[in-house]
């Protein structure tokens, strides 16, 4: 079972999923960072999956949802990275807090990797970060997303031309996500040094042999032997089962 | 949750709170809250409550803004909600409306429901109007349709005079020519999973809001052209009395079955909370 809550600021609050251990409680709290846009759609029932498993195994487990999207509160065009960032702040402080856990591991996915990198730097109280195909930059994010939307676009044979000038506009993003001005500008800035930052042995990525996959320098890395297609304008879930049990290795692995 | 104008409560409900949902209600209830109903919004295919690009919390907090409490829901085995095991699919939705308007009545006292939701969603809510009288309106995104005596001379029409489908028909073949003895593009089924309901069981649904002085909101995108393709058609398939007076059907061939574009987007939750006044100038 889950509980599930809001939290944070009144303002700008976040929606959370705390899933606690089912037996053996380890004393040991994993937050998941998820992916962002339609990403985070075709992951949602592969990262329950895996808070399941890691819950039976004794471990705590919180997910969420950073602001402005999902079920949290707020709107897309008015997130930042700033705010995603500390978002994942907030929610590894509210996961020990619900837990009472001090030690934490985190399983970032594609760009959710990358702002989980960013936001925990150095942090002592973070054993071990845990990277699902982690993408490796904004700008490389930004530019897969674009691609994305123009498959869209030209996949819609009955979009008029001022819908298909506006569809196409500089902020539309991956099925038509609208980011603002500065969420764009902010996440071309974001470059693979959010990696470098943390110290290798806390760093473990876990890859598929999508076309995309992206291997951090200096970095232990298993690859999975699993298709993602992520950049895709096809909304199918991911679920790679032996994906999600290296994933949940990696995650109780001492 | 909660702001100056709405708040949102997680619920877990059923039998050992097996099923999951978010609660959204105006802060403040308006006077004539008990008099509204209450939206239930059910899973499109295998999304979970949020709906494709958010759409579902959008409606939410749309229509709570106005007035209206609504219920976005993982039904068994979707989103946060765990399986109903030993029951058949029509069996375990049967289950988990009971158990939704069980919690919903638990927590407003005596509903109406207005149930609605895209694709599946809306096959969903057409099974469930007929049986329960609180059903007072369906929204139904890209429901199922019988094609019309007109449908195949229109689908002849749009095929041979739209430039854009040779312009596309050209780029593909043109890409398939360079990729000589590469791989080939595999036609997909788009309805194979989908269970559509019978046509009796269309018409029933609609029936039976219809006899309970309730209102029907159906809209089609280019999802469904290979079955439906004139605003109206659903009305001369159904062939109801009245029709026009408590359906409002529209067709939107530009927009994609998951709302892809913003702009679409905010055009249906526009379009959805104009209808959903409809009930506040009913009361």
């Amino acid at each position: 079972m889950h509980e599930a809550f809001f939290f944070g600021p009144r303002s700008r609050q976040l929606f959370a999923s705390y899933h606690p251990p089912a037996k053996d409680d380890r004393r040991l709290l994993t937050v998941i960072c998820p992916p962002l846009f339609a990403e985070y759609n075709r992951t949602h029932h592969a990262l329950r999956k895996v808070a399941i498993s890691l819950a039976e195994s004794g471990r705590h487990v919180l997910r969420f949802d950073y602001r402005g999207t999902e079920d949290s509160f707020g709107n897309l065009e008015d997130a930042t990275v700033t705010g995603w960032i500390e978002d994942i702040a907030l929610a590894i402080q509210e996961g020990r807090e619900v837990s009472g856990c001090s030690a934490v591991r985190i399983l970032g996915v594609r760009a959710g990797a990358l702002l989980a990198c960013r936001s925990v730097g150095t942090a002592s109280e973070i054993q071990r970060l845990v990277l699902w195909d982690p993408v490796s930059d904004g700008a490389g994010y930004l530019q897969a997303l674009r691609r994305i939307q123009e498959a869209i676009v030209e996949q819609n044979i009955y979009l008029r031309r001022a819908d298909r000038l506006q569809a196409m506009h500089e902020y539309e993003y991956g099925g038509g996500y609208r980011l603002s001005d500065r969420m764009v500008n902010e996440l071309r800035a974001l470059d693979s040094s959010a990696y470098s930052n943390i110290p290798s042995s806390k760093l473990h990525v876990v890859s598929t042999s999508s076309p995309s996959a992206f291997s951090v320098a200096g970095v232990s890395e298993e690859v999975s032997q699993c298709a993602c297609n992520w950049e895709t304008h096809e909304e199918d879930l991911i679920m790679p089962q032996p994906l999600l049990e290296r994933l949940v290795a990696c995650l109780i692995t001492s | 949750m909660s702001d100056h104008i709405l708040t949102e409560e997680p619920l877990q409900f059923g039998e050992n709170g097996r099923m999951f949902g978010i609660l959204t209600q105006l802060g403040v209830p308006p006077p004539n809250a008990q008099d509204l109903p209450v939206f239930v919004f059910l899973n499109s295919g295998l999304l979970h409550r949020v709906g494709p690009r958010r759409l579902y919390v959008r409606f939410a907090r749309t229509l709570a803004e106005i007035g209206f409490t609504s219920l976005r829901v993982d039904l068994a085995g979707k989103g946060d909600s765990f399986p109903s095991p030993h029951l058949t699919t029509e069996q375990s939705l049967r289950e988990d409306f009971r158990n939704i308007v069980s919690v919903l009545e638990a927590r407003l006292g005596h509903v109406r429901l207005v149930v609605g939701g895209l694709c599946s969603g809306a096959d969903d809510a057409i099974r469930l109007a007929p049986s329960d009288s609180r059903v007072v309106g369906m929204v139904l995104l890209d429901a199922v349709c019988d094609r019309d005596s007109g449908f195949r001379a229109r689908e002849i029409v749009r095929k041979y005079t739209h430039l854009a489908r040779y312009r596309r028909w050209l780029k593909k073949h043109i890409k398939a020519l360079g990729n000589s003895g590469g791989e080939t593009e595999q036609a997909i089924d788009k309805f194979a999973l989908r269970d559509f309901p019978a046509r009796q069981q269309l018409r029933e649904a609609f029936q039976s809001i219809q006899g309970r002085q309730g209102r029907v909101l159906s809209v089609f995108t280019s999802y469904s052209e290979e079955y439906y393709n004139q605003a109206g058609q659903m009305g001369r398939v159904l062939e109801l009395d009245g029709y026009r007076q408590f359906c409002t059907e529209l067709y939107w061939p530009e927009a994609s079955h998951t709302y892809s574009f913003e702009l679409h987007r905010s055009q249906l939750i526009e379009e959805v909370k104009t209808w959903a006044a409809g009930y506040i100038a009913c009361n």
